[in-house]
């Protein structure tokens, strides 16, 4: 039964379905009232996921036509609520399809938005600073930190956009202890000033070895995640009158994080990343945000505690979904 | 630990599947037929139950067919999905034996 869908698929190449569809070979054959129904019926069906789609859509479709429709050239409001309704039930179910868990998923799709959203702040950043600073960028020179933070980031892009896993790897593991020995006289534990850095790197390192990489990564992300990313960079770039952009960036992700259970997962694992950085812009001067723990043990707690317990619950849920996963199928009938 | 009670839907889904491999439109006027017509799932929840089924093993693929130009998929209960009907049915039948031997105890109907 692990291997149900990939079956589905397989057998659906047997008998050459999916490119063209047996419903679309009917579909020449229909009055013009039964060809308008079917195209509503497979407008609804984009609801429901891609992967589902692909399999269940021809299918779905065969039933939906051979329901008595009496000549009508639209689904009725209740037929279409079901659907929408169907939709979102599918989408909420953890997603079983013969290919990676999600969790993993949700790792191969960090590695690649990690280093692209470390590089759209940090030049995010650097612009700022120039913006603000009366010296010419020539005049500025090329510092350490452009180089931590603008120069990594970019290698790692293109290795992961490359698809170079393991190049990738040796970049982040290489970047993580060289800017952990920077912190001159610190130990790593106690190094929060670049946890900004290091926390992602750490992450990106986990999510290139612990999931299929960038490959499988590139496969998952969507035009639908590339304009949400392009309209929530727009919404932080134009402060003041961006509103109604912040407002879509908001509500799109917020439906994505709904509908999809990798959305889900990938939102624990942004958070963790993310949470270092917030911390740095919220109390730049470096002051524990808890008055009353020791000094240098809140400042630790705040930046590195809340990724910690993140990683953690992510990696407890990761486990209960792979021991879920990895039950013996039942024998067939 | 306990499982949960089957909904209707899903009970009856076992049900049809029960009698033997069907397809989804199958299912459908199956389930109406047991359920005296007052059941009458529509695609979006039957698939919706479906892939749970199917998830949970309780439902498993069995084949498929072209029948004018259409695209039939035949669904099959899983052995874990006879047991689990089986002890829903035990479970249904215990408390409806409760509620009957009340309701004689009540007087009037047996």
């Amino acid at each position: 039964m692990d291997d149900h869908f990939r079956a589905l698929g397989a057998d659906q190449e047997r008998v050459g379905l999916p490119a063209s569809g047996p419903a679309r070979q009917a579909a020449s054959r229909l009055p013009g009232a039964a060809i308008s129904l079917e195209h509503s019926y497979r407008r609804l069906l984009f609801l429901y996921p891609a992967r589902y789609r692909r399999i269940h859509e021809e299918e779905m479709l065969a039933v939906l036509m051979t329901t008595p429709s009496a000549g009508k050239r639209r689904p009725g409001l209740a037929e279409a609520a079901d659907l929408a309704w169907g939709a979102l039930r599918v989408r909420l179910q953890p997603q079983r399809d013969g290919g990676e868990p999600v969790w993993r998923d949700a790792l191969a799709a960090l590695s690649v938005i990690l280093p692209l959203v470390m590089l759209a702040v940090f030049a995010g950043q650097l612009t700022g600073q120039w913006q603000a600073s009366s010296k010419s960028v020539l005049d500025i020179g090329f510092p350490l930190w452009m180089i931590r933070q603008i120069a990594a980031p970019i290698l790692l892009v293109v290795l992961v956009l490359l698809r170079r896993r393991r190049a990738a790897i040796v970049v982040s593991v290489a970047l993580f202890l060289w800017l952990a020995q920077l912190n001159e006289g610190l130990t790593l534990l106690w190094a929060t000033g670049d946890a900004y850095l290091l926390v992602p790197l750490a992450l990106e390192v986990i999510a290139l070895a612990a999931s299929a990489g960038p490959q499988r990564g590139r496969q998952l992300l969507t035009w639908k995640h590339g304009a949400l990313a392009v309209v929530a960079a727009l919404a932080a770039s134009l402060p003041g009158s961006a509103v109604p952009l912040a407002v879509i960036a908001v509500a799109g992700g917020a439906v994505m994080v709904l509908c999809s259970s990798l959305a889900r997962w990938l939102i624990v694992l942004l958070a963790a990343a993310a949470w270092p950085f917030f911390i740095v812009v919220a109390d730049p001067s470096g002051d524990p945000l808890v008055p009353f723990l020791p000094s240098e043990f809140g400042v630790v707690s705040e930046t590195y505690l809340v990724p910690a317990v993140l990683l953690a619950w992510f990696a407890v849920s990761a486990l209960r979904e792979s021991r879920r996963l990895a039950r013996p199928a039942p024998a067939s009938r | 630990m306990t499982e949960l009670t089957l909904r209707e839907p899903t009970f009856l889904i076992l049900t049809a599947l029960a009698a033997g491999p069907q397809h989804g439109y199958g299912i459908m006027t199956d389930v109406a037929e047991i359920s005296d017509g007052r059941v009458r799932l529509r695609a979006g929840t039957l698939y919706a139950a479906l892939n749970r089924l199917v998830v949970e093993h309780l439902v498993e693929f069995d084949r498929e067919e072209i029948v004018d130009a259409r695209l039939r998929r035949y669904y099959r209960l899983t052995p874990p999905g006879a047991q689990r009907l089986a002890a829903e049915v035990e479970r249904m039948r215990s408390t409806t034996a409760v509620a009957a031997q009340r309701l004689r105890l009540l007087g009037g109907t047996t």
